[in-house]
């Protein structure tokens, strides 16, 4: 899942200087499981943009709400009209980037400010701690690595590991937390009876489905843009 | 209120009258007595009765009993009754009737269940009127029960609320004797026989007419009204059960220098319950089981012992009582006087002769409907159910009424449904281990050497502090964590990680079974979606609480600066700081007091949303170090508190104003010290 964690409050709160009416939106997915954006995040939020605003003697309201995923359009619909019925003029959202963008391409002229920074893809390795685990980057190779990605987990991205800053099994970058992916592929390629492969240079990547080739989409032709549902069937 | 679960808490699935167990007790350990009052009020017109005597097969069932011992709640009970005299004098005057519905009631007997019957009908605009033989109203309660164990004023507070509904009560009268049964029958449009068991068995073996045979019951009855029947010196109670129990100890308070019990059963298989029998040992009286009366020796017509033979056994292969002996092995035993108490009997010698059937004895009744075999006649208490319990008879008196009330407006019969209720089960064995114990509390009786002197009382009340010690071991079961079926849950497995007790699970979305919940909020606290409630006891709501108590708080005439204090409510062992506070003490002092149980369940939002509000500071008030009730609460709010000071720093408010204390000693003691604690470190800080 997407992984993100809370921006500085006083960051979020210089967005907001010239905005009298601002809703703080929570989204219910990947942000709730990593604890950075869910609702009661939200509301903690709101409540310390007020408790500042009124320190500053700024008039200012601020409104809290939290919707299931803020990356798909019935779930963000109401909050939009909300936007609209309310006469809000800034939301602050918690979601992942993703929300942000998707919330600004439909809101029209309000401003749609991040809550959060979006940091990786990754997986909750032991209650309260997250780790990067994959990179998007649309060409996976793991099938080569024994299921654990270098791109992710090797500080330089390295396809043919390790370097020579892996010392005892970490990586040189940061020794105390991080380990040294192409030592776990090493002992993950044993385990598997597959050691040998490794005296394969692993090829140079196509590097064209991850950013280089444009922004990226996905289609599933089996319910994408079905006529009857655009009225052009009838 | 949230949601709570259908299930029953086991204490009130095992009370007859099915008392609200949890939300009494919850309002004891929030100070609210008389609101512990009302509750058991709503379903027993005998709290202070039961407060003293009854057999609570509540704590028998309490689920606490797994982690130590069940709560103590027939004495928490007579806490509540023994703390709202005042209260309770005045909410009898607010007792509100039903408009009268031009019937009459007759009920004869005034035992428990007679009297609990004539409440409910009064109350439902019936004219009601008890008949009873003896000169004072309450049955086996006024006249059998020791006077050590049931003073008489506590049945009098009873018996005042009773009779404050507007009940008449014609006392010295005795159907059968001073008025005719059938001459009722005619005057009246419903009769509700409730005469209890007043008679005692006694044994066909040589001697029992010698001077010196008494039997139980009437014993009792005369000692409870100051007679002092002639004992002797050596006392031989014949029988193993309560009432065998009750009368052993009556007569050893009345001098002389042994009392002694036999029965038929062994030592385990007596049926009096196993405190009663500790406590008439240390009494001094002894216990021959496994014997059975053969002869009473007697001298000139005076009783000068009893023989005994040997009980081998007392039940059957089918549990059936049919005990066998061995003649051959007997033993006698010196005594003066010989006491029976082996069973009782009804008197129904005032129904000879009118149609309502008896037979052997019996009245041929039909339990479900509480009806006797005459139409408008009907039947409650022990001479329906055989012996039983003071709170047995309540819940048949309760059944009694209703079944009237609707011959009454309908002419016909009334089944009573059959209610099971789902209880919540017992507590899994795997939860209770990781359930912190906290020791019952004891009272210490008057010293057996002392008790035996007379019969005052032998059991000291609670006092407040240890009622409010014993509450906080209510586990509130069936009423923990639920999730709010609007929230977003994520399956995100947080209270899953935190709960200490193994409870919480994500099955797509979290579950917290009630069997096992141990209500302790700490799921509730960390939910990153907002969406676990406890269903009692609930913070979910804080900020509108808080809003509620500060918006008629004028903000120029409030006291700076404004703290507002959370405080583990189960540290207090007085109501002083239970109770809510008036806008204007708030005013005064500056201090809002909030009180939880469990400072744990506080989210970080509980903890920033008073500074919204308008307070300076905010002072949590945790329990004494390793008090708390709840294994890893402790840790779990000390990281919350590190947290949320931060994140006050970057708005701007500062940390250093988000305080933590631990009580010392008690709540009275050291809180006050703390909030002016809290209140001058601000005053320094604001300075600077
Ligand atoms: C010694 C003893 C100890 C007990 N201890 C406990 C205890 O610790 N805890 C507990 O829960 N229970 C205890 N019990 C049981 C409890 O007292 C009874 O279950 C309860 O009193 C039964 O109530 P009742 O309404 O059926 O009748 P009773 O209490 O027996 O009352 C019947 C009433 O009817 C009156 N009456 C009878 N015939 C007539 C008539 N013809 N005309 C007018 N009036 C009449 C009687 O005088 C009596 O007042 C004890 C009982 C005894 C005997
Ligand atoms: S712990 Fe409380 S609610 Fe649970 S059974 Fe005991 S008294 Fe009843
Ligand atoms: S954390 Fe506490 S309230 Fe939540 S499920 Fe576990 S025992 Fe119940």
């Amino acid at each position: 899942m997407i992984v993100a964690d809370p921006k500085p409050f006083q960051q979020i709160r210089g967005f907001l200087e010239d905005y009298r009416k601002i809703l703080v939106l929570g989204c219910g997915t990947c942000v709730t499981v990593c604890l950075a954006g869910g609702e009661a995040q939200a509301e903690l939020l709101a409540s310390g943009l007020r408790i500042s605003f009124s320190k500053d003697g700024k008039e200012a309201t601020v409104l809290e709400d939290t919707v299931q995923r803020q990356c798909d359009e019935e779930f963000v619909l109401p909050v939009l009209e909300r936007v609209k019925r309310e006469g809000i003029d800034a939301v602050v959202t918690l979601a992942c980037g993703v929300g942000v963008n998707f919330l600004s391409d439909r809101i029209g002229a309000i401003p749609v400010f991040p809550g959060v920074n979006t940091t990786f893809y990754g997986g909750n390795v032991e209650p309260g701690l997250w780790s990067e685990m994959c990179a998007g980057c649309g060409d996976c190779i793991t099938h080569l690595t024994g299921g654990i990605c270098p791109i992710a987990r090797c500080s330089k991205h390295l396809l043919n590991g390790p370097c020579g800053g892996s010392e005892k099994g970490m990586c040189e970058v940061d020794p105390q937390n991080t380990e040294c992916v192409w030592q776990l592929i090493y002992e993950r390629m044993k385990l598997l009876g597959r050691l040998h492969e490794m005296q394969n240079l692993i090829p140079t990547k196509d590097w064209r489905p991850a950013m280089d080739g444009g922004v990226r989409r996905s289609v599933r032709e089996h319910i994408f843009r079905l006529q009857y549902k655009s009225g052009a069937g009838a | 209120m949230e949601k709570e679960s259908h299930l029953w808490a086991t204490c009130s699935a095992a009370c007859p009258v099915h008392t609200d167990t949890r939300e009494y007790v919850r309002r004891i350990s929030m100070g609210d007595y008389e609101g512990a009052l009302d509750v058991l009020l709503e379903v027993n017109p005998f709290p202070s009765v039961c407060g003293r005597i009854c057999h609570h097969p509540c704590e028998s069932q309490c689920r606490r009993q797994v982690i130590d011992a069940p709560v103590g709640l027939r004495l928490l009970k007579r806490f509540v009754v023994e703390n709202t005299r005042e209260y309770r004098v005045q909410r009898r005057r607010d007792t509100r009737k039903q408009p009268p519905k031009g019937k009459k009631v007759a009920v004869i007997g005034s035992g428990p269940s007679g009297l609990t019957a004539a409440r409910d009908l009064a109350l439902l605009g019936y004219q009601v009127t008890v008949f009873e033989k003896d000169s004072v109203l309450g049955g086996m309660l006024a006249h059998a029960i020791p006077r050590y164990r049931l003073p008489m004023d506590a049945l009098q507070e009873d018996i005042d609320d009773i009779l404050a509904v507007g009940i008449e009560a014609r006392l010295n009268c005795e159907v059968g004797k001073d008025v005719l049964f059938e001459s009722v029958k005619k005057e009246y449009d419903a009769v509700l026989i409730a005469v209890g068991l007043a008679e005692s068995h006694s044994l066909p073996i040589p001697g029992i007419g010698s001077k010196g045979v008494l039997l139980g019951i009437p014993f009792l009855w005369d000692v409870a009204n100051g007679e002092r029947p002639f004992l002797g010196d050596r006392v031989m109670v014949i029988g193993g059960g309560n009432v065998a129990v009750d009368v052993a100890r009556a007569a050893k308070r009345l001098g002389p220098s042994t009392v002694m019990m036999a029965c038929l059963e062994s030592r385990e298989e007596m049926p009096a319950w196993k405190w009663e029998i500790e406590e008439a040992e240390e009494e001094g009286i002894s216990i021959m089981n496994s014997w059975g009366p053969k002869a009473v020796l007697e001298r000139d017509g005076k009783t000068t012992g009893i023989e005994f033979k040997r009980c081998v056994r007392v039940f059957d292969e089918n549990k059936r009582f049919n005990p066998q002996y061995d003649e051959m092995e007997t033993t006698a035993v010196e005594a003066d006087s010989v006491i029976l108490t082996i069973g009782q009997k009804a008197n129904l010698d005032f129904l000879k002769g009118t149609p309502v059937t008896v037979d052997r004895g019996r009245l041929i009744c039909d339990r479900d409907s509480c009806t006797a075999t005459e139409r408008g006649v009907f039947t409650c208490g022990e001479v329906m159910t055989g012996p039983g319990s003071a709170i047995q008879a309540i819940a048949t008196g309760h059944d009694a009424a209703r079944a009237i009330h609707h011959f009454l407006e309908t002419g016909e019969t009334l089944k009573l449904p059959q209610v099971s209720v789902e209880t919540i089960g017992e507590l899994p064995a795997q939860t209770a281990a990781r359930a912190r114990r906290f020791d019952r509390v004891e009272v210490n009786l008057v010293e057996a050497s002392a008790r035996i002197r007379d019969f005052s009382p032998i059991e000291p009340g609670y006092t407040e502090a240890q009622a409010l010690a014993e509450a906080r071991r209510c586990l509130a079961c069936a009423t923990g964590a639920v999730l709010d079926s609007g929230a977003q849950c994520a399956g995100c497995l947080t209270c899953v990680r935190v709960c200490p007790f193994g409870v919480a699970t994500v099955e797509r979305t979290a579950v917290m079974p009630a069997q096992q919940c141990q209500t302790c909020g700490l799921c509730a606290a960390e939910c990153p979606a907002a969406g676990i409630a406890l269903a009692r006891f609930a913070t979910n709501k804080m900020k509108e609480n808080l809003e509620g108590f500060l918006k008629d708080c004028s903000p120029g005439a409030m006291k700076r600066p404004l703290v507002v204090s959370y405080c583990c409510m189960y540290e207090a062992t007085t109501r002083e700081y239970l109770r809510e506070q008036s806008q204007r003490e708030i005013e005064a002092t500056g201090i809002l007091r909030v009180m939880v149980p469990c400072v744990g369940r506080l989210s970080a939002i509980d903890l920033v949303s008073p500074f919204e509000l308008g307070a300076d500071r905010v002072a949590i008030i945790a329990c004494r170090e390793h008090g708390c009730m709840y294994t890893g609460a402790e840790e779990l709010l000390e990281r919350r508190i590190q947290m949320v000071r931060r994140f006050l720093d970057e708005v701007g408010v500062g940390g250093a104003s988000l305080q933590f204390y631990r009580t010392e000693t008690s709540a009275e003691a050291s809180w006050p010290r703390f909030w002016q604690d809290s209140k001058r470190v601000l005053g320094e800080l604001s300075a600077a």
